[in-house]
């Protein structure tokens, strides 16, 4: 699933340089705006929502559909069944350690025994 | 390890549940924990200079950031990235989500495009932490300001907020040295991570989804209310059918705005329609069932 990434350095230096002017943008310009004025209610209601949206299509495209963007179930049962394991654990725990150490473990044995 | 009790009454009072979104929660709970553990205990020592004082209240978090730091070098090894640029990624990023999502992004081989798109939705939520501090910062210059922004993360924001809402002396100078000293902490974390990783032969498949747990260990931490779980299933529904529809990574990016707006519209709808939606149902966190002031008792009306 994993398959080995092979970009070069200058790609990883532009990823960089980009990535620090989305990740500066949303830092900056609201500290420069409010300053002044008060943040629009809906937007904070909005931004609420972006992470939960944003880890479910991530875990979702890990555990669901295969590198060639095909669902595909049957050749991921490990890490489905893995991904039930670290809900319970997350829930019940709200370690990370914990649900990423259990994770591991599920995943790589559930991987050996099917 | 902490009392929930604690934590629950600091997240009310600092409003910081809101903004949870970089999913750290737990580094950031234990830091503000920590932190007004010092607050209770510290009578403050007039002699001690400034760079101690502002040391000993980042030092809860600088110590959490080691292990994380750790990982995050080691999984962006793994995805490619050198250990002169995972210093460099820690410096001008400065993210744990985002961080760990390049990692993620890179070994499913996702476009540049796919990475940026993601990464600037992610980092969005930064805009409401900026926004909660600006009120702090009327008083510095403009180059201040473009200063403090640059390393202003998660983490160093709920101690700032909660020094600057507690403490009347709390300068943005202390802030900005309370930032710097974790943005010491995790890059060089992470340089650490890196040398590890290329020290250790790690295989990708395992170490990809430490990742996916570590998300879901995300979602799982978000849920507050049946709303939530909604978005979530909304959410994971869109992004099977983007990502199969544009045989790209984009299709996370799609499905992240449509379903997150949902959830803002919906929930606007619910609370000025039907305030006594079920939907609107807090789900109570097994570990805070006694202390959580925020949960509003369920009456059985419905």
């Amino acid at each position: 699933m994993a398959a080995v990434n092979n970009w070069n350095t200058s790609q990883h230096f532009l990823l960089i340089v980009l990535g620090f002017f989305v990740a500066f943008a949303p830092r900056y310009f609201p500290i420069k705006i409010f300053t002044q004025r008060k943040i629009p209610e809906w937007f904070n209601e909005w931004m609420k929502f972006v992470p939960v949206s944003l880890f479910t299509a991530l875990v979702v495209k890990d555990i669901f559909v295969s590198s060639s963007y095909q669902v595909d179930i049957m050749g991921h049962i490990p890490e489905i069944i893995a991904a039930v394991i670290v809900g319970f654990v997350a829930y019940f725990t709200r370690s990370m350690a914990l649900s990423v150490i259990v994770g591991l473990v599920s995943v790589f044995l559930l991987a050996v025994v099917l | 390890m902490f009392k929930d009790g604690v934590q629950l009454y600091y997240l009310t009072e600092a409003d910081i549940a809101k903004w949870q979104a970089g999913g750290m929660r737990n580094l950031v709970l234990h830091a503000i924990y920590l932190e007004a553990l010092f607050l209770t205990k510290q009578v403050p020592n007039p002699n001690e200079p400034k760079w101690r004082t502002t040391l000993n209240v980042s030092m809860p978090l600088n110590l959490s950031y080691i292990p994380i730091g750790l990982a995050c070098g080691v999984l962006l090894h793994a995805a490619g990235f050198n250990t002169l640029l995972t210093g460099l990624v820690s410096i001008f990023i400065f993210s744990g989500g985002a961080q760990f999502m390049i990692a993620s992004m890179l070994t499913i081989n996702a476009p540049l495009v796919s990475i940026v798109l993601m990464l600037f939705f992610l980092e969005l939520r930064y805009a409401l932490l900026g926004s909660s501090l600006s009120r702090y910062l009327t008083k510095t210059s403009e180059r201040f300001k473009l200063i403090f922004a640059v390393s202003m993360n998660d983490e160093n924001y709920a101690v700032n907020y909660l020094k600057f809402a507690t403490d009347k002396k709390w300068t943005p100078r202390e802030a900005l040295m309370v930032e710097h000293y974790s943005l010491l902490f995790w890059t060089v974390s992470n340089l650490v991570g890196s040398l590890i990783g290329s020290a250790l032969k790690i295989d990708l498949t395992v170490v990809h989804f430490a990742l996916t747990a570590l998300f879901l260990y995300m979602i799982i931490m978000q849920v507050k209310n049946r709303l939530t779980i909604l978005i979530s299933v909304v959410a994971a529904l869109l992004a099977v059918f983007f990502l199969v529809l544009t045989k790209s990574t984009l299709g996370l990016v799609i499905a992240t705005l449509i379903s997150s707006f949902i959830g803002f519209a919906l929930e606007h709808y619910l609370k000025t329609k039907r305030p006594s939606s079920r939907l609107l149902y807090k789900i109570r966190s097994r570990s805070s069932k006694d202390e959580d002031e925020d949960v509003v008792e369920e009456s059985g009306e419905n």
